[in-house]
């Protein structure tokens, strides 16, 4: 007993001593990384900071040649750079009433002009959520030991929305006219005067065109080994290819597909994505089939200061594509009225009319259609579009209701039903929910309704999925699990009971 | 007249039910379009006494909102300081449902400049017609704007002992001027003014430009090759294209060819254009040729200088064992003993194999050189002794 109770003290002890040591050590050592953290040399320089792409306005700029000495592409491009980040954090700025990054874009006197809106703004509770979407910019001086700009930008065009208490008072775009001195100080160009020479108020007028008929009927299209994931690394021509040959046998003439904006490397859109699209755009000519391309597929930010980005995006896929036969249409973004909650139905809005404005810029010929989640929401922006696109997945009984309803609200615009379909599952998570059967007599009666009122339709899906990506609907069982079951084909091609009620 | 009157009447009574219809229709009083910057800035609007119509209003550098005061039945919105106080458009909107009335003004300049930013640069040019520098002059009022377009801003300068003014007019916010380099180099000083307002006194350095081809020339104690005295080598005065003496610091390289086509370097940096660098006397007779560069600028003429050989012959004395070997007398060109450091190679070798070559320098005229019995064993050597390039070889010495 009596040496039990040693070797216990002993042990004790022993422990005792390696935990005092060990923390000694940790401190020592802490300390001493304490003391070897500081000042660092890299930081002296602005040479760590780092280029995020945040604010990508479209520049046009005028090479006319400039006064005083001659300028180099790279001191160009630095002062672009500088001049947009400048831009940028005024507008973040405004938007928070902070002012972090303005001393850095703007000289101690000229900084003294954006603080005094800050504070004012502040006290009076308005903030300004703002961005440019083009500048013209023109080197108009370049002193001779290279420290100073005089720049001018012509057609800046300015979307602002003024709160105050919380409240939009203001939406406006504004087209403006600016001179800036800009003198290059610790490495940044930044502003020494700012003068606006020239504002007016902007209205967009956007042209539509009229269409007679479309006459569309097809699917949304997915290959049935990659849903939501068309231009991943499993792409494979051949597979969508012979896609195309079981809708174009079936009677079809149209498919509807989907242009992820992340994955297509937001701004900087990948080249080889680019050329998947193709690929498969060209399949389609060559199958004569029709497609309409929804652009921003999982996008869901709508903020102001993301919109060039996302502009940029637009802009990269539609020049690319704005003579593409195969395309019928580009569906701006598919069903934008769910993030009306979540993000603000006035910026939703705002977003969708300047994409729509920017995509007719750059093509003309192919027409622009929004593809709405319900029929409440198909009405907006109507005038902006060539034609009216909704998605109906209500009981095909209330149909013809629904849609009349719409049609009510719709003047002199085909409209389309972009996405309707059911789901066959009928398993554990809902049982007796649905099945083939169900299905079948779904697409029955909308058929029913559909060729009676000569209505343009795309169905939700051509094939069953086997595994539904988590951003789609969610992770939870009792909802991807139906959405996997969709098709007119099951997982294996073969065609479920509803095919027949789809095709001619 | 009295018809007149009526006439008025009617007129009076019409304008005012006319007034009643459009009770609601909210007009700008304020006629004035054009402000001077730091002008009290008040719009006026009547046909409402709404007090919560704000008013939304932007100018260059931001925007805001602002609430009215009523006075006389009128709406009465005082721009901002912030806003009055810089130069541009300012365009405003009435925050009103029913009304949408929106407008701009404009503020200029005002016209006394109270601060003159000036820029020269670069700060040093090149005297010649080539290189210039730039003044940049951005006069500026009392609130920090840019003062108007087509000002007239006087640009002076002083070099030696010209004097000279030019007048160039703002343009672009700004108002520049080239200022060429005259063919000497000097300082030049620089001043502007605008409208009475005088800046401060800038400097711009006229540097020589770069150096034209020159001479060189050649100092020596005596043309002996005695591996002792120094030859000192320099330059003319290095002069630009328009005379100017090239900047002190000039870096001159003198490249040596000796008679076997080696290089020797020296170099040396002008003051007051020349320059001077110098080279020890070999210690052999030689022949150099030398040449001066200004690096990738210019270069000088080709000399010749030929050193004469002093030691013609040399004595090898051997003892204790032949293993002591003393070299000397070593006279100069006056049988004088040669001054310390003459170097003296001795090589050892046997049957053709090189074991060991020991570097000496005279001290008194003379040479020694112990063979150590530890690592020459006893045998024949073969020992080959020189200096001042004369060898002398003793063909299987016995070392014993």
């Amino acid at each position: 007993m009596v040496k039990a109770d040693k070797n216990i003290m002993r042990s004790f002890l022993v422990l005792t001593y390696i935990f005092v040591i060990s923390m000694l050590i940790f401190l020592i050592s802490s300390a001493f990384t304490y003391l070897n953290t500081g000042a660092d040399r890299s930081k002296m320089l602005h040479t760590e900071v780092q280029k995020i792409e945040q604010y990508l306005p479209k520049m046009n700029w005028i090479d006319d040649g400039n006064e005083g000495r001659p300028l180099d592409t790279q001191t160009l491009a630095k002062i672009e750079n500088d001049y947009l980040d400048a831009w940028y954090v005024r507008h973040v700025a405004y938007q928070s009433n902070k002012t972090n990054g303005i001393e850095d874009y703007y000289t101690e006197s000229a900084r003294k002009n954006i603080l005094d809106f800050v504070s004012q703004n502040q006290q009076e509770n308005i903030f300004i959520d703002a961005t440019t979407l083009s500048h013209q910019p023109n080197i108009e001086f370049f002193s001779e030991d290279g420290q100073l700009i005089v720049l001018k930008d012509e057609n800046v065009v300015e979307y602002k929305q003024v709160y105050q208490g919380g409240e939009l008072v203001l939406e406006t775009t504004e087209k403006a006219s600016y001179k800036a001195i800009l003198l290059l100080e610790d490495g940044f160009w930044r502003i020494r005067h700012l003068v606006r020479e020239k504002v007016e108020n902007i209205e967009e007028t956007t042209k539509t065109k009229t269409v007679d008929s479309l006459n569309l009927k097809g699917v949304n299209y997915y290959p049935q080994a990659t849903p939501w994931d068309m231009f991943g690394d499993k792409f494979d021509i051949e597979i969508i290819k012979n896609d195309f040959d079981i809708i174009k046998n079936a009677g079809l003439n149209t498919i509807r597909i989907f242009v992820p904006y992340e994955d297509f490397g937001k701004a900087n859109v990948q080249v080889e994505k680019l050329e998947k699209l193709q690929q498969v755009l060209d399949a389609a000519e060559v199958k004569k089939l029709k497609a309409v391309v929804t652009l921003f597929d999982f996008y869901g930010d709508y903020k102001i200061l993301d919109w060039t980005l996302t502009q940029r995006h637009a802009e990269t896929v539609v020049t690319k594509f704005k003579n593409h036969n195969a395309i019928l249409a580009w569906d701006i973004k598919n069903e934008p009225n769910l993030d009306f909650e979540s993000r603000g139905k006035q910026n939703v809005l705002a977003w969708l009319d300047k994409m729509i404005s920017l995509v007719k810029s750059i093509d003309e010929t192919h027409l622009v259609t929004i593809g709405w989640s319900n029929t409440e929401s198909a009405h907006l922006l109507q005038d902006k579009l060539d034609f009216v696109s909704f998605h109906y997945y209500d009981a095909a009984a209330d149909f013809t209701q629904q849609y009349s309803n719409l049609k009510s609200k719709i003047t002199n615009k085909p409209i389309v039903l972009g996405e309707f379909g059911q789901s066959s599952y009928g398993g554990f998570w809902r049982p007796f929910a649905g099945s083939e059967k169900k299905q079948a007599t779904y697409f029955e009666e909308m058929q029913a309704v559909l060729s009676s009122e000569n209505i343009s339709y795309l169905a939700w899906t051509l094939y069953d999925f086997e595994d539904i990506p988590s951003n789609v609907v969610g992770s939870r069982p009792w909802r991807t699990n139906p959405q996997k079951k969709f098709g007119i084909l099951d997982k294996d091609g073969n065609r479920k009971l509803a095919f027949e009620f789809i095709v001619e | 007249m009295i018809k007149l009157n009526y006439i008025l009447l009617y007129l009076f009574v019409f304008a005012s039910s006319a007034n009643g219809l459009r009770a609601e229709t909210i007009r700008l009083e304020t006629t004035q379009q054009e402000f001077t910057a730091g002008e009290t800035i008040v719009l006026t609007f009547s046909g409402t006494q709404d007090a919560s119509i704000k008013l939304y209003c932007a100018n260059s550098y931001g925007a805001t909102i602002i609430r009215p005061k009523i006075e006389n039945a009128q709406l009465h919105y005082r721009i901002p300081t912030q806003l009055t106080s810089k130069i541009g458009v300012v365009n405003w909107e009435l925050l009103d449902k029913t009304n949408s009335l929106s407008g701009t003004f404009n503020i200029i300049p005002q016209t006394q400049p109270i601060a003159m930013e000036t820029y020269v640069g670069p700060p040093s040019i090149e005297a010649g017609d080539r290189d210039y520098t730039m003044l940049v002059i951005i006069p500026a009022d009392a609130l920090d704007n840019p003062i108007k377009y087509n000002t007239e801003v006087t640009v002076k300068r002083q070099f030696l002992a010209e004097e000279a003014q030019e007048i160039v007019q703002t343009k672009n916010l700004i108002a520049y001027q080239r200022i060429y380099a005259p063919t000497q180099s000097g300082r030049m000083l620089l001043a502007t003014e605008c409208l009475g307002l005088n800046s401060k006194e800038f400097t711009v350095n006229i540097t020589p430009a770069i150096s034209t081809d020159f001479e060189i020339f050649v100092k020596r104690p005596h043309e002996y090759a005695d591996g002792n005295q120094i030859t000192a080598f320099t330059t003319s005065v290095l002069r630009d294209e328009n005379k100017n003496i090239v900047s002190d610091g000039s870096y001159v390289e003198f490249v040596i060819t000796n008679s076997d086509g080696n290089l020797l370097k020296t170099a040396g940096m002008t003051i007051d254009g020349v320059a001077t660098a110098k080279m020890i006397h070999p210690d052999h007779a030689e022949t150099w040729s030398i040449k001066a560069y200004v690096k990738g600028i210019s270069e000088s003429n080709t000399i010749s200088l030929n050193y004469k050989q002093v030691i013609e012959d040399f004595t090898v004395t051997f003892s204790k064992n032949n293993r002591t070997i003393e070299v000397g007398p070593l006279q100069s060109f006056m049988k004088q003993l040669i001054p310390d450091g003459l170097q003296v190679t001795l090589t050892v070798s046997q049957r053709g194999k090189a074991l060991e070559t020991y570097i000496k320098e005279s001290r008194d005229g003379f040479v020694n050189f112990e063979l150590n019995p530890n690592i020459f064993s006893n045998g024949n050597y073969d020992l080959e002794i020189t200096t001042a390039s004369i060898t002398k070889a003793f063909k299987a010495k016995k070392l014993w």
